[in-house]
């Protein structure tokens, strides 16, 4: 069992391949529903995947993750309705301000131990949703931001036609896992989850835990921030739904159905649950109903995410 | 290298996966035409899909029954957005992306019309909206489409209608001293504010002396009935609706409260009035639909057909998909086709007969949005046919009032 | 000022109602029941259907208790058995697989449109007035058995050897196992006690409510705020945390009419952040 000896490198090359493979397959057979499904799939991977970071690699249960999902589609929504700047420079700028937001709420919440932590941050994210709400002049209320989104060109991209969004948002999506998955291989990857597997060991060595974990929480909270920028193309505005809890459930359940121990699970779970929202609902009007019952196979029956349970599958072969 | 492999065929098997998924593969086009219709099917307005579905299905089979539209029969393609935003986009778009629906009819409410619209305006195919009574979806020019249209009541018509009956109420039972309830949302704080602006124009000695805001779907609205009782108003404006406004009337009776104070709403649809088993006499209500007002047979006929195929009574939004659908059908008859552009070309300034029109008439203006609708205003008695001494508003007086607010507003 | 007492009462003795049993359940078996809600949704239907079958409301009310203790073991053995010790997270997979069954299953057997019970004829009768407010008796009977019940649990708990089981299971569970007490059946009671709890608070909201699919929803986040703030685990915290709740809401509409929920949104994280077990609840380590 040899390990490669430039991990960094592989999953460069993977990315690139999967990127590549991403970006032909409208050439091989145009879909406008498959090319839907990636863009809000790019969306939800960014969504879930910065929210593994603090669930299955810091063991920070957060209830509240879709605050900065919403905050960060809102932010750059009004900046480019209110503003002429150009639209790199506002999705850079929702980035940063919804880490900005993150590193508030971490400061408040992250002290406290696993169970309150996860009841804080729902209701910060219930807190922020209210605030939303009501701040009808700003936000527009419940009705959202209407008028769409000023899809003004950069670097050759007009995000107004469907197919130069798909390349964006997968390229978007491809560097952002990237991203996260060098931060989680590395070694401040592997301090959190020393934290998550023996907090005081980990304390012993040094760590000061409050700060590894407020890192991780900004870090997640700023990748949440650039799904709901795609998200926010995706409807052209921004609804305070993408900020309500339902939404931070579904990160949830995308992580738990794809795996909480491998990096590419919360991505798995997405395609999961998208597809079957696709399928289920030109079928059925009872859309809840199988969703519920899916769910429950999967937690009573794998009793885990799809690849960590084919990863004991092959390990179990293995041996 | 396990862990690799792992990464690698994971991604792989993801990816075949997703390939050679059949949904999205878009299917080709044939002899139906396709409408795709969206709405709310679940929760506590599943009302206003169930509804509107009736009353499109009532105008597709009558035109199916007569061969069809251009030739081809229509097939419509329901679905549910459970009021979400991004599903409602999401929704629009497979609509007319993967299920080849060449025309939509959108009974989406409030900001799930304005993200369809949003949709609409990228894929420039041609769609009637058939719930969203809030007028910026036509009335403002940044919001506007150029094939996206409006076969539904207007919030601003029905507040200048609205206060214009009760401005006349007040002065002849002497009240000045009303009270507001509304739901504490876009609707409910933008159509108060209408409302009240209208109302204090033809009445301007009205005083408001006291606003409840209970939340949509508020399940007590306990703390809001006591509240109006101890402000003691001489009536009670309120723009609850469905279920919201079933509670209210059931909790409020067990407060008395309909004997200590008028109550005027626009939103009594016969399912409210189905649904309550104590209606009080007397609250002064519009008629959203009615069967006796316009109190021509045609209207008549559409209720008890309606009622005859589904076991119960039209609401508001039953007939005004039929309604749309009829507009629709008209258009693609004059355009010859489906395509956008033609369509709304065809639809601006359209005018058809209807059993809801003020005159037998619909006309659909050149901003998009309906006119010439039946409003009426009357008072409400505990059986069939629910609302009686209906007085008819003036569209003349509407419209031009309706001018000088879209002036205000600088949407003109 | 009475009146907008009595509707506090109101608002917070159903709320307590619903809390208790979530409170309970956490408090025994250190499981969040997401799913609490659905049994307050399905006790509200199953009294509605009752009383239209019988016309009785006491039967209808007492149907609805005992369907949802039934529900609530069922739910226990079949489900959330499986899942004690796992991840919080997979109880929530768990309960909300639930929460969307059981809402299509409404839906499917009621049908998707509201429904309004209609006060039961028995309290067809005018308000009374009570030193200058207006308190209507059917009101004035659900406070006095919402009461009644919180008397009983309290008393039940402190005083009953099963009360005290449960106490002792909630500080101790494997101590109180090596005792020889039956814990799968004691869980399961547990779950029975709280499940009915919440469909009777259904039941009774049933006359002046209306019922719809997905009602379940609030009474849940309300139900939550409630158990936080007054301690999970503790049932005088959630009656206290309730009825605080319930007259901020009744006397809130004056102020704040919108940001009501800000405001309790904003005290259940300064609790959590300050006193992170509530006002009555007993530090977890």
């Amino acid at each position: 069992m040899s390990k490669s000896r430039h991990p960094a490198l592989r999953d460069t090359i993977i990315a690139a391949v999967a990127l590549v493979v991403i970006l032909l397959i409208p050439a091989v057979h145009h879909s406008p529903a498959f090319e839907d499904y990636v863009i809000r799939l790019a969306a939800m991977a960014l969504f879930a995947t910065s929210l593994n970071l603090l669930v299955g690699n810091a063991g920070m249960v957060s209830f509240g993750h879709g605050m900065f999902y919403g905050f960060g589609a809102y932010a750059f929504a009004l900046m480019m309705q209110l503003t002429p700047m150009s639209l790199p420079l506002a999705a850079v700028l929702a980035v940063l301000l919804t880490t900005v937001l993150a590193l508030l709420v971490g400061a408040v919440c992250v002290r406290l131990s696993a169970d309150y932590f996860a009841f804080v941050t729902l209701a910060v994210q219930m807190l922020f949703f209210s605030i939303i709400i009501s701040w009808q002049s700003l936000t527009g209320g419940d009705q959202g931001l209407r008028g769409g989104i000023p899809r003004r060109e950069f670097f050759g991209f007009d995000l107004g036609s469907q197919g130069h969004l798909y390349t964006f948002c997968a390229i978007v999506a491809v560097l952002g896992m990237l991203a996260l998955r060098h931060i989680s291989a590395s070694p401040f990857g592997t301090t959190l989850r020393m934290i998550r597997d023996n907090e005081n060991r980990a304390s012993f060595l040094g760590i000061v835990l409050w700060r590894a974990r407020l890192a991780a929480f900004v870090i997640a909270g700023g990748f949440a921030g650039l799904g709901g920028v795609l998200a926010a193309l995706f409807v052209s505005g921004a609804y305070p739904e993408l900020a309500d809890w339902p939404n931070s459930g579904q990160a949830i359940f995308a992580v738990m159905l794809g795996g909480i121990d491998t990096f590419l699970g919360p991505l798995v779970g997405g395609m999961i649950l998208l597809a079957l929202n696709d399928v289920v609902t030109r079928v059925t009007e009872y859309y809840g109903l199988v969703l519920g019952i899916v769910i429950l196979a999967f937690a009573l029956g794998l009793r885990r995410g799809v690849l960590d349970f084919l990863r004991h599958l092959l390990a179990a072969r293995a041996r | 290298m396990r862990k690799r492999a792992i990464n690698r065929r994971s991604v792989l098997a993801a990816g075949t996966a997703g390939l050679l998924a059949a949904p999205w593969v878009a299917r080709a086009q044939g002899k139906t035409l396709k409408i795709g219709m969206q709405s709310i099917f679940s929760g506590p307005i599943a009302l206003l899909g169930t509804s509107s579905r009736a009353g499109l299905q009532m105008a597709v089979d009558r035109i199916n029954g007569s061969g069809g539209l251009l030739g081809r029969q229509i097939e419509v393609v329901y679905r549910d957005s459970k009021g979400q935003p991004q599903e409602a986009a999401r929704v629009a778009r497979e609509l007319v992306n993967s299920s080849g629906c060449e025309l939509l009819i959108d009974a989406e409410a409030s900001s799930g019309a304005f993200a369809v619209q949003e949709v609409v305006r990228d894929l420039g195919v041609a769609c009637i909206h058939t719930a969203s009574e809030t007028s910026s979806l036509t009335a403002d020019p940044k919001i506007r489409v150029a094939t996206a249209f409006r076969c539904a009541r207007q919030g601003v018509h029905d507040a200048i209608a609205g206060s214009t009956y009760l401005a006349a109420y007040s002065t002849e039972k002497k009240f000045t001293k009303w009270a507001t309830c509304s739901p504490d949302y876009a609707y409910g704080r933008d159509t108060t504010k209408q409302y009240l602006e209208f109302f204090k124009k033809f009445k301007p000695d009205l005083e408001i002396i006291t606003e409840a805001w209970p939340k949509l779907g508020q399940p007590d609205l306990t703390e809001v009935i006591t509240k109006l009782l101890q402000a003691k108003p001489q009536a009670l404006f309120t723009l609850l609706y469905a279920g919201d406004l079933s509670a209210f009337i059931n909790q409020g009776n067990v407060y008395a409260l309909f004997s200590k104070m008028t109550v005027a709403t626009p939103n009594v649809d016969y399912p409210v009035l189905a649904a309550i088993k104590n209606l009080p006499a007397g609250i002064q209500s519009a008629t959203r639909y009615l069967e006796t007002f316009p109190d021509t047979p045609a209207n008549k006929a559409f209720g008890e057909a309606y009622h005859k195929k589904y076991n119960e009574l039209p609401t508001n939004w039953s007939w005004q998909t039929n309604a749309g659908m009829h507009f629709m059908e008209a258009a693609v008859k004059k355009a010859n086709s489906t395509d956008g552009k033609k369509i709304a070309a065809a639809l601006t300034g359209l005018k058809i007969d209807s059993p809801f029109g003020v005159n037998g008439t619909l006309t659909m203006r050149d901003d998009h949005t309906l006119v010439d609708y039946a409003i009426g205003w009357g008072q409400t008695v505990p059986k069939p046919p629910y609302i009686t001494g209906v007085k008819p508003a003036v569209w003349g007086k509407i419209v031009e009032l309706e001018t000088d607010w879209k002036k205000q507003q600088h949407y003109i | 000022m009475v009146t907008q007492t009595t509707s506090g009462l109101i608002v917070g003795m159903l709320l307590f109602l619903v809390a208790a049993g979530l409170t309970l359940i956490f408090g025994v078996l250190k499981v969040v029941n997401f799913a609490h809600g659905t049994f307050y949704m399905l006790g509200g239907y199953v009294a509605y259907s009752t009383l239209g079958a019988t016309g009785s409301y006491t039967l209808a009310v007492l149907a609805a208790a005992a369907a949802m203790a039934l529900f609530g073991v069922l739910f226990e053995r079949a489900l959330i058995a499986r899942v004690y010790g796992s991840n919080v997270l997979m109880q929530l997979l768990i309960c909300y697989a639930v929460v969307l069954i059981f809402d299509d299953a409404v839906k499917i057997v009621w049908g998707p449109d509201f429904h309004a019970m209609g006060m039961p004829p028995a309290f067809q009768v005018p308000p009374l007035f009570v030193f200058g407010g207006v308190v209507p008796p059917f009101y004035a009977v659900l406070i006095g058995i919402a009461a009644l019940i919180a008397l009983a649990l309290g008393l039940g708990l402190a005083m009953t050897r099963l009360g005290k089981t449960v106490r002792a299971a909630a500080i101790n569970p494997t101590m109180v196992s090596a005792l020889g007490v039956n814990t799968t059946l004691l869980f399961a009671v547990v779950f029975a006690i709280g499940g009915a709890l919440a469909g009777l608070a259904g039941a009774l909201a049933a006359p002046v409510r209306s019922l719809s699919p997905g009602m379940g929803f609030s009474i849940l986040i309300d139900s939550f705020i409630v158990t936080v703030i007054g301690g999970m685990g503790s049932i005088g915290g959630a009656l206290v945390a309730a009825l605080l709740i319930g007259l901020l809401r009744g006397f809130g509409t004056i102020g704040f009419p919108g940001f009501t929920d800000g405001l309790i949104y904003a005290a259940m994280i300064l609790i959590l952040v300050f006193r992170p077990q509530g006002l009555f609840g007993r530090r977890t380590a």
